[in-house]
């Protein structure tokens, strides 16, 4: 089965990064992955070393303003496989990226039809026959908005990345009672981020509350890549944080399969 | 006034933004300060404790759930649902995503209207946005006084930057507020990708990193730390005027 993950936690807390990174590893190792940015901002994109601005088809132009004048639906013919499809752009190690949209100056409006043709996107993957082999990898924005609505409904595994400080505490908290409840089918998992030694992850399970299923270190090199926006698999490829997240993946793999959220 | 701080999630908004509030306060302002995030954390850095802040009701739940039985006015909302921070500051928590809210994001009680709303008067008012650009976005002329985007020297909270400048430049008086700065390696990285603007600068703080950790109000564990008296400092810069820590 391969894996239908997605990531979510605080502002900062390192989750594109994590998933970037994880689209990369897992496609490494030969499966196709399909990355799926809903956030707006470009986090993503250069967590995987496409860049802050990618040329991207605009998926906008997969749907269209449904009579009732409030909502968008697939164009006759479109459907969500195929939007993927067509929509996606090429990552670094063979990665396929969709994107939400990005936003800008051109305000509000114009993002709105871009977010309910990506929610109906997502939704339509869940029993896509073309993507049933495909690993699926969503970065959540920030927050437990998207979690609350449904924006992963794919996801058999939540990572909620925490960080040691008692903001990033509390809002892992906050999505893990959120995903809980919107997804109880799914495997709710803290990854404690940027931890210094093991008082770190133990202040991370305190504050959360629970285990941290796997520990990534704070790690110079991935501090030096972040600050440059590259790739931390381009910048420092044998950093111990990629080490860790190698062996993350392994223990994602050694996981007993979730049933699917059923569509 | 009104001021309000936007940028990436992690930079920093809340601490800029408790901190500020509460510099204002200590100085004789009237400060009311509303979390405008739906992931609301200003309470931790108001002083108010984590476990306080998740007990803190929204404005927009609380009215959703019917605890009013007409359509509360701002200012009804500002003193029902508002909680008490040190210093004398007045918070609000516009709203939250706990559980399903059955109602429209866009419509009613939501952070982007109380932003508009709130009347200053002789109050000062201090929004702490959504992280990214959710809710400037949608502000028109005249709203705010000031907006302060607050970034890192990190590639992404740039990127941020950059675009919340862009979209804001036209509508409020913008302060860049470079925030974790080292070095001047640092604010190379800052400059080259925002230019030659004006740069506010908070110098990397371990005692804002402490407070940070612990859930601590920075300006109750040292207010003479160096970031902490830099946060003072834009304070009274917003403000005009000078402001005891």
């Amino acid at each position: 089965m391969p894996l239908r993950i997605a990531v979510a936690g605080k502002g900062g807390s390192g989750k594109s990064v994590i998933s970037g990174t994880l689209a990369r590893l897992i496609a490494r190792q030969g499966s196709p992955v399909l990355a799926l940015d809903s956030d707006l901002l470009p986090g993503l994109s250069m967590s995987l070393g496409s860049g802050p601005d990618p040329v991207v088809p605009p998926l906008m132009a997969a749907t269209e303003k449904q009579p009732d004048g409030r909502h968008w639906g697939w164009r006759e013919g479109m459907h969500a496989a195929l939007a993927a499809q067509r929509f996606a752009i090429d990552a670094p190690d063979g990665v396929r990226l969709v994107l939400r949209g990005k936003q800008g100056p051109e305000g509000f409006g114009a993002i709105i039809g871009a977010s309910q043709t990506f929610w109906e996107l997502v939704h339509g993957l869940v029993d896509a026959p073309e993507f049933r082999d495909w690993t699926l990898i969503g970065d959540l924005p920030a927050g437990q908005y998207q979690v609350a609505d449904d924006w992963a409904p794919y996801a058999s595994i939540y990572l909620v990345v925490v960080q040691p400080t008692m903001q990033s505490a509390l809002t892992g908290r906050r999505l893990l009672r959120v995903a809980r409840k919107r997804a109880p089918e799914a495997t709710h998992l803290v990854i404690a981020n940027r931890v210094r030694g093991e008082d770190d992850v133990a202040h991370v399970e305190k504050l959360v509350g629970e285990d941290a299923f796997a520990s990534l270190p704070f790690d110079e090199d991935v501090a030096a890549a972040e600050r440059l926006g590259r790739a931390p698999l381009d910048h420092a490829p044998d950093s111990p944080w990629i080490a860790a997240m190698q062996r993350l993946i392994a223990s994602l793999a050694a996981l007993p399969a979730a049933p699917a959220k059923q569509p | 006034m009104k001021i309000a701080v936007a940028g990436k999630g992690g930079v920093g908004k809340t601490t800029v933004s408790g901190t500020v509030a509460r510099a204002l306060a200590r100085s004789g302002h009237r400060v009311l300060a509303l979390d405008g995030d739906l992931n609301p954390m200003l309470g931790v850095s108001l002083g108010v404790g984590g476990e306080q802040t998740e007990l803190i009701v929204a404005a927009r739940q609380a009215v959703a759930a019917g605890e009013e039985e007409h359509a509360p006015t701002i200012e009804e909302i500002v003193q029902r649902f508002g909680a008490d921070a040190p210093d004398g500051v007045r918070m609000v928590i516009a709203s939250r995503v706990e559980f399903m809210d059955p109602g429209c994001m866009c419509c009613g009680v939501n952070p982007v209207n109380l932003v508009r709303q709130l009347e200053h008067g002789d109050r000062t008012v201090v929004c702490d946005l959504e992280a990214g650009l959710g809710t400037i976005d949608r502000i028109e002329e005249g709203v705010l006084d000031v907006l302060l985007v607050v970034t890192n020297p990190t590639g992404k909270s740039l990127e941020v930057a950059r675009r919340a400048i862009e979209a804001a430049e036209a509508v409020a008086e913008i302060v860049v507020v470079a925030n974790r700065i080292s070095d001047e390696s640092d604010l190379e990285i800052v400059r080259e990708v925002l230019g030659d603007r004006e740069l506010f600068v908070i110098p990397e703080d371990a005692v804002i990193a402490a407070a940070d950790r612990e859930g601590i109000a920075p300006i109750d564990l040292d207010p003479d730390a160096p970031g902490v008296a830099a946060l003072v400092r834009l304070a009274e810069r917003v403000a005009g005027a000078p402001v005891a820590a």
